[in-house]
């Protein structure tokens, strides 16, 4: 049934295009409906019931605003195999780790249907879903979503009954999967009835306005916005495998609160940094003297007990120490990067002492870099190999594969 | 040129003149070995959708071979990639029996093949749905249609016309009933309409798309081909780079089973973007330099956004654009900034930076003409692959190879891991069953054949070398060459930093050369000022007709000074040139060697030759052809051909030739070849009564295009030598860029064949005439075999021979003194394939065909 959903968003979108001018398309303008409530509060767990193609899943991914877990759920999972590679995380997204946690889930299931994981939520989006529900089972859809999982908000979007006239070559309902369709009052009504029952408040918003004195039939899609009264006691609680619903997809985002994939891009952008400052070093030596080329200076160990963050930071000087580079940490920790990825120096410190691929000096204020590029030419180690004896060397006896053709002819 | 350029010529070049350590470092052998070129051939996946009209032009040739046919699913451009469908073997009369050799041992050998089991009788049946009334909406075909899963099945491909099923229905004909929902009724009727055994194309196809569903399902991103493992990356992050471990895979018909041929493959990517490497590059070379110095170094490149998987390539920078400017989208206008925040939340945190044009080539949707050209915010690009520094950086390319070039042991642990992820995951395994398939868990078992190693004839004496190390440096060591060009008007040039290590070098040069039998007068040195120009005044004023040799010690191996040493020497001034930088000579201890290295290729270069092989076939004329590809720069390919002289296969002659746009290689290297016979007869008093081709350089899906155009051309050109001259004629397709992998077990351990093994059995083509070779030998890493495919064969030849003939021309690349991986003139045309495109972009002087000037 929530395939049938999608394509009567197409299609709907399609005849209005031609007829009223909504622009951006109404489905658009549904989903940016969403898309703004997320950047207004903020949730951390989202649901989207009769996901089908993931279209708004896949808006929702790349306009997160914190959302640290999104659902979508619908009862079609041949859809949902088809499209759910699209939420698979870009390469982009391995390059360059986001700073918060995001897992996706595809679960086949009935809105009608008790399933234990999907309590607990922020946010819950039915778009143009309960028209598409006989009326009976609306109301084990109310029961479920607002009695049993009990989110901290639910978004309901449908089509408004009194806007029909308005839509050109109409008859009947707008899409032939459609049970009924309300009016203002009809859907108004049901939406009280739910608060009263459930402890939620509402109000009533839309997409897609008629213009001039139509306006007053209302939007096209009314959308009400329900918020829950009480306080919720399991937004903690802990994930559970789903029990009634089929997991079709899980897919966990690289990000910055996964340890060794912050660890690696700390130390990543440190090294970066490090051995940019050991090259930019290298090269004034080169430029400098060709002569002078044991340059040591050591700087004086009382810059470094003025302490790192002292204003004489950016002037503490890389220098060679024997075989190695020394670059200071506070140099590597003047990098914008390194600073927006470790808040502290402290905590840089702690974070590379434990790490095998930074040699750090004991008090831990200077990284220790190779001063040589490694020797080009590894030494050509003149190994006897002890010969095996593989395959017969070829025989002394002249071949001629001419005269075995027998062809052998005018030479 | 560009990173990508060079990318391509070196991925070819690898391997030959290789790794070997303490190997002279001239100019051209000085850079390390390169891993997996890092380039993508990145393919957009946009896939076009067929238009419910087409189906039925696809219905109706659908039997007549599978390129008409796909099973929908993503992928851009549709190519066929594995050359099937060229059947070559059938020509020719000889081999039709059996294409195999007989000489040599036997050899135990695993191969990286799988086989694909498939319950007995199994078949895939192709079924026609029709829906009445017509059912326009695809996804509304598909719902209507499975709502009958209890009597299709729950394995199906359906595309909205073509069903296939891996279980015959009870009938051929079946009419089900569906209801929409608004209770339309609506008969499907499914019709048998054909019956595809294990082997047919269209199950090949079907299989290799059931095989990367299963990768995906194991977590592995799609790079163009292939996939890779983004969660455990390896980083070099001086650069900034990831690697990513992943695997080639195919799925094909082999001699006698259908198999998996899988292969470790690496991903270089970069976590910067061109907004990020354009702060850096305007911070080196300042305001006034950077719009020219930015246009150079990153035209051509390829960049991956941000905002979905697209690769693009760089073809020209808006100066006059920022993200402020607007396009047109839809009906309205809007900015580039605007539409990224609204489209992906994405913030532009520079308003000022320029936009990347790219011209695309992808046809628009539905397959309307390319929506001209894209413009790219740098912000949101990444570079991809590596760049001219970085490859010239020795650490990078160490950590890269270490990381990438893996022994035998990891390669075969790798792979086998893959095989047991395959047979472990319950979903591949879900997957695998409904359709009836499984692969077999281990890896293939097979024998070869090590052929018999042959012995080196140099001056009037035979050796033999070390068969593992294929190598005869050693052997050869005091022995004096066939033939030696004495020395007596020649010229060295060098600047004052390095007048010492000239001196040292010319006095090392005449100590080596005499064991060699090379006579040598003193050098007439000549200084010369660190600039170019001065160096090519320098050459100008003191190159004369009677100069035999020229060399250069050049004080870095920066590319202008030796490009401009080989533009004029080899198209101004014909005369044979050396070139050394002053850092491989630096070393005495090493100089002996160096020394030695540098006497043996001036003498090839003057004429001279070094040693031979027997060639048991007489009057025999062997040609290899390569060519080289300066795509990213718009430039024209060039193709070098070079063909023997004489039966020791120790004089070649030489031609490169550009190629104009939009004509064949080929049709450019037809007078190429006819010059060769003309060589041929000046030389020997007689045509050649065999002509063997060695074509190198056909890239994956050109085949059929060299079996159709390239053969009648070549033998077009023969003709023109005279109506009644012909020889007989072979043509051997030539590929080193392949995914088989071959490993023995030697002492217990995992290793590299041994060189000179040939496989012919099991995992060759059955409708090819095609072998392997394993010729040469390395030190670290895997050893790449060489794929043969005699496309063409009028000489009768036993496939024996043929192979023999292949292994012994391995041996004649006068710039190794060991096994190469293909056949010499093979490697001579590439080299000279790729000094003309890189360094001299002109047609060399012709005074110098006879010559290895390219060396």
């Amino acid at each position: 049934m929530c395939l049938m959903r999608t394509h009567s968003r197409a299609d709907l979108t399609k005849t209005l295009a031609m007829t009223t001018p909504f622009s951006p398309p109404l489905y658009m303008q549904r989903y940016q409906f969403v898309i703004d409530y997320v950047k207004t509060y903020r949730p951390k767990k989202v649901i989207d019931f009769g996901c089908a193609e993931c279209c708004l899943l896949k808006k929702l991914k790349f306009h997160r605003n914190g959302i640290q877990l999104l659902v979508g759920v619908d009862i079609n999972s041949v859809v949902l195999l088809k499209r759910m590679h699209t939420l698979a995380p870009l390469i982009s997204d391995y390059l360059q780790p986001s700073d918060g946690p995001l897992t996706i889930e595809l679960y086949q299931g009935s809105v009608t249907e008790r399933e234990p994981c999907t309590r607990g939520f922020d946010l819950v989006t039915c778009v143009e879903l309960i028209e598409h529900l006989e009326l009976v089972e609306v109301a084990s859809f109310s029961e479920v979503v607002f009695g049993y999982m009990s989110p901290g908000a639910v978004i309901v979007s449908t089509p408004n009954a009194e806007f029909n006239p308005l839509l050109p070559g109409l008859r009947g309902f707008r899409n032939y999967d459609h049970k009924f369709e309300w009016t203002r009052a009809e859907f108004q009504t049901w939406a009280h009835k739910v608060c009263r029952d459930y402890g939620y408040s509402v109000h009533f918003t839309g997409v897609g306005e008629a213009v001039g004195h139509w306006r007053e039939v209302g939007f096209c899609t009314q959308i009400a916005v329900f918020q829950r009264n009480f306080h919720d006691t399991m937004s903690n609680a802990k994930r559970l495998e789903p029990s009634v619903y089929r997991l079709m997809y899980r897919v966990v985002y690289p990000s910055l609160s996964d340890n060794n994939i912050y660890q690696r891009t700390l130390v990543n952008e440190v090294l970066y940094e490090a051995q940019h400052l050991r090259q930019e070093w290298l090269s004034r030596m080169n430029m400098d003297s060709s002569n002078n080329a044991h340059f040591c200076a050591p700087p004086l160990m009382d810059v470094f007990q003025h302490g790192l963050e002292g204003g004489t930071r950016d002037c503490q000087p890389v220098y060679q120490q024997g075989g190695t580079i020394c670059v200071p940490l506070a140099r590597v920790w003047s990098s914008p990067r390194v600073r927006a990825l470790c808040g502290s120096v402290q905590r840089l410190r702690e974070e590379l002492q434990v790490d095998s691929r930074v040699r750090m000096s004991a008090d831990g204020t200077v990284l220790i870099l190779p001063a040589a590029a490694d020797d080009e030419d590894d030494e050509e180690v003149e190994e006897e190999e002890n010969v095996k004896a593989v395959s017969g060397v070829a025989n002394n006896v002249e071949e001629d594969w001419d005269r075995e053709l027998g062809c052998y002819g005018n030479v | 040129m560009t990173g990508r350029a060079r990318a391509r010529s070196r991925g070819r070049g690898r391997g030959q003149e290789p790794a070997a350590p303490g190997a002279v470092s001239l100019f051209k052998t000085a850079k390390p070995v390169m891993p997996t070129p890092p380039e993508g051939q990145l393919v957009g996946r946009g896939r076009q959708k067929p238009a419910p009209g087409q189906q039925v032009v696809i219905l109706i040739s659908i039997s007549a071979g599978f390129q008409q046919v796909k099973i929908g699913e993503r992928g851009g451009r549709r190519r066929d990639f594995h050359d099937s469908g060229v059947h070559t073997r059938q020509l020719m009369e000889h081999v039709k029996e059996s294409k195999t050799g007989v000489s040599g041992t036997a050899i135990e050998l695993r191969a990286n093949f799988m086989r694909l089991l498939s319950r007995p009788l199994w078949a895939l049946y192709q079924y026609h749905v029709d829906y009445k009334p017509p059912m326009e909406s695809r996804r509304l075909r598909s719902a209507l249609l499975f709502q009958h899963e209890e009597t299709l099945g729950k394995a199906h491909t359906f595309d909205g016309a073509i069903l296939f099923l891996p279980n015959k229905l009870h009938n051929t004909e079946t009419v089900l009933c569906s209801e929409t929902r608004n209770g339309e009724k609506v008969e499907i009727t499914v019709t048998l309409t054909n019956e595809l055994p294990p082997s047919s194309p269209v199950c090949l196809q079907f299989y290799n798309i059931l095989f990367r569903r299963i990768l995906r399902i194991l977590n592995m991103q799609q790079i163009g081909r292939h996939y890779y493992n983004p969660d455990d990356p390896f980083n070099i992050p001086q650069h900034r780079l990831t690697i990513w471990p992943g695997f080639v895979t195919t799925i094909l018909q082999y001699e006698s089973s259908i198999m998996l041929c899988t292969d470790v493959s690496h991903k270089v990517l970069r976590s910067e973007t061109v907004l990020d490497f354009m702060y850096s590059l305007r911070q080196q070379c300042g305001d006034q330099r950077f719009p020219e110095a930015c246009t150079k170094e990153l035209v051509g490149l390829i960049i991956l956004t941000k905002y979905n998987n697209k690769t693009y390539r760089i073809d020209d920078i808006a100066w006059d654009h920022t993200p402020n400017n607007t396009f047109k989208k839809g009906d309205t206008e809007i900015s580039f900034k605007n539409y990224f925040k609204t489209q992906y939340g994405l913030d532009i945190t520079d308003g000022n930076q320029v936009l990347l044009v790219s011209h695309v080539k992808r046809l628009g949707p539905s397959g309307r003409p390319p929506p001209g050209p894209a413009m790219l915010v740098p912000e949101f690009c990444y570079l991809t692959g590596l760049t001219d520094k970085m490859r010239a950086d020795f650490n990078i390319m160490k950590d890269l190879a270490s990381h990438t070039r893996l022994s035998p042991e990891q390669r075969e642990t790798r792979i086998n891991r893959l095989i047991s992820n395959i047979n472990r995951n319950a979903d591949v395994q879900n997957e695998l069953t409904t359709w009836g398939l499984s692969f077999e868990n281990r890896l293939l078992s097979m024998n070869g054949r090590v052929l018999p190693s042959e012995r080196i004839i140099q001056g009037g004496r035979a050796y033999e070398y070390n068969p593992w190390t294929a190598d005869w440096t050693k052997e050869m060591r005091g022995l004096p060459l066939i033939s030696c060009m004495s020395l007596d008007n020649w010229l060295m040039f060098y600047t004052r930093r390095n007048a010492d290590v000239a001196q040292s070098l010319l006095q090392t040069l005449n100590k080596v050369s005499g064991p060699m039998g090379i006579r040598m007068q003193r050098a007439i040195m000549i200084e010369y000022e660190d600039r170019q120009e001065s160096l090519l005044r320098a050459l100008q004023q003191n190159v004369a007709r009677e100069t035999q040799m020229v060399v250069v010690i050049l004080p870095t191996n920066r590319k202008d000074k030796y490009d401009c040493v080989k533009k004029y020497l080899c198209v101004d001034c014909p005369t044979p040139s050396q070139c050394v930088v002053s850092r491989t000579i630096s070393k005495p201890q090493a100089l002996m060697t160096v020394a030695t290295k540098i006497a043996l290729q001036m003498n090839c270069k003057m004429g001279g030759e070094l040693w031979s092989v027997e060639i048991p076939l007489r009057q025999l004329m062997i040609v290899g052809i390569d060519c080289y590809h300066d795509t990213a720069a718009g430039k024209r390919s060039i193709g070098a051909l070079v063909a023997s002289l004489n039966q020791g296969m120790s004089r070649w002659f030489s031609k490169c030739v550009l190629q104009n746009r939009g004509q064949e290689i080929i049709d450019a290297l037809k007078g190429s070849l006819q010059a060769a016979l003309k060589a041929y007869l000046k030389y020997n008093n007689c045509l050649p009564s065999r002509i063997i081709v060695f074509r190198d350089g056909v890239g994956d899906g050109m085949l059929q295009s060299v079996v159709d155009y390239e053969v009648p051309q070549i033998m077009q050109s023969i003709k023109t030598m005279g109506q009644d001259y012909e020889p007989k004629l072979s043509v051997v397709v030539v590929k080193k860029r392949i995914s088989s992998r071959f490993f023995a077990r030697i002492d217990g351990k995992i290793a590299n064949p041994p060189p000179g093994t040939v496989i012919d059995t099991e995992v060759t083509r059955p409708e090819w005439y095609d072998f392997f070779i394993v010729s040469q030998a390395v030190r670290f890493g895997c050893v790449a075999p060489t794929h043969y495919n005699v496309v063409f064969d009028s000489s009768g030849l036993k496939p024996d021979h043929m192979q023999r003939l292949t292994y012994k021309l391995c041996h004649m690349y006068y710039n190794w003194q060991g096994i190469v991986r293909v056949p010499a003139p093979c490697q001579y045309a590439h080299k000279l394939a790729f000094l003309v495109g890189q360094s001299i972009h002109k047609e060399p002087n012709m005074n110098l065909d006879d010559f290895l000037y390219y060396l």
